[in-house]
């Protein structure tokens, strides 16, 4: 059963959950090498609960929440070249690994994840990619 | 971020329903559009897909970016680990699991609600 989920919520646009983050929340980027950091301290979301919750609503009202994370991508098991024209979008990407270390709280509740080391993705890849206007039609 | 109590989580167990839309703002503009399509696993009309390696959610070639007419860096990855759980008012403390969560990057320009072009940068959480 889930029992968290911290997201920023979709806006009305249908954005899903993604917000700004700093220029410096996201560095040492190197795609052909696999390598990238995501890192933000203090982002405000909400707690939905569990991901429908979070999605189509029903459930429980959100609550605010504050959380931390580091996220690093490393390494390169396979390179690809995409491009869909349906979907729109082309990139050439890498399919590595990435590993995360996180903080939050929500309600009466704080939450600390084990040193980034420990944990392990189950897929991840990083590349360029273009879309919308910028795809070479 | 999704943590899980008890011995089994469901990774992405969705069902078909309205929405659950972001308090209403105004749009900036700024503002990121999102892509115009959506996994078939949620609707459709949720603007996100999901790229497994086994196609259980979305084929693995699947779009990664939740933000259209983005030029730029992407990286998608699904996050398995342990979390600690710390009750604030008595400090009783218990061990979670976090799977599959799911955190992603985009970095590059891209063409928001306004139509020029920008540096971005942006977390899917």
């Amino acid at each position: 059963m889930q029992i968290v989920d911290f997201n920023p919520g979709i806006e009305p646009s249908g954005l899903f959950w993604t917000s700004r983050v700093p220029a410096g929340a996201i560095r040492g980027v190197n795609p052909g090498a696999g390598d990238a950091v995501l890192q933000a301290t203090n982002v405000a979301v909400f707690d939905f609960h569990d991901g429908v919750n979070a999605i189509f609503g029903g459930g429980p009202p959100p609550v605010p929440a504050v959380v931390s994370f580091e996220v690093r991508w490393f390494g390169v098991d396979e390179r690809v070249n995409l491009k869909n024209r349906a979907a729109g979008f082309a990139g050439e990407f890498v399919y590595n690994q990435a590993q995360m270390e996180w903080s939050g709280t929500s309600g009466g509740f704080h939450y600390q994840s084990a040193p980034l080391s420990t944990s392990f993705s189950l897929f991840a890849e990083l590349g360029q990619e273009r879309n919308g206007t910028f795809f070479p039609h | 971020m999704r943590t899980t109590g008890g011995a089994l989580a469901a990774g992405a167990a969705f069902s078909s329903g309205l929405l659950n839309a972001r308090f209403a703002r105004a749009a900036a503009p700024d503002d990121p559009l999102p892509i115009p399509g959506g996994s078939p696993v949620l609707g459709g009309g949720v603007h996100i897909f999901g790229p497994t390696p086994d196609g259980s959610f979305d084929p693995i070639d699947a779009e990664p970016s939740t933000i259209t007419n983005f030029n730029g860096v992407v990286g998608l990855a699904y996050i398995n680990g342990t979390v600690t759980r710390t009750t604030i008012a008595t400090g009783a403390q218990v061990d979670l699991p976090f799977i599959a969560s799911d955190m992603r990057l985009m970095q590059g320009v891209y063409r928001g609600v306004d139509g020029k072009p920008r540096q971005g940068n942006f977390a899917l959480i």
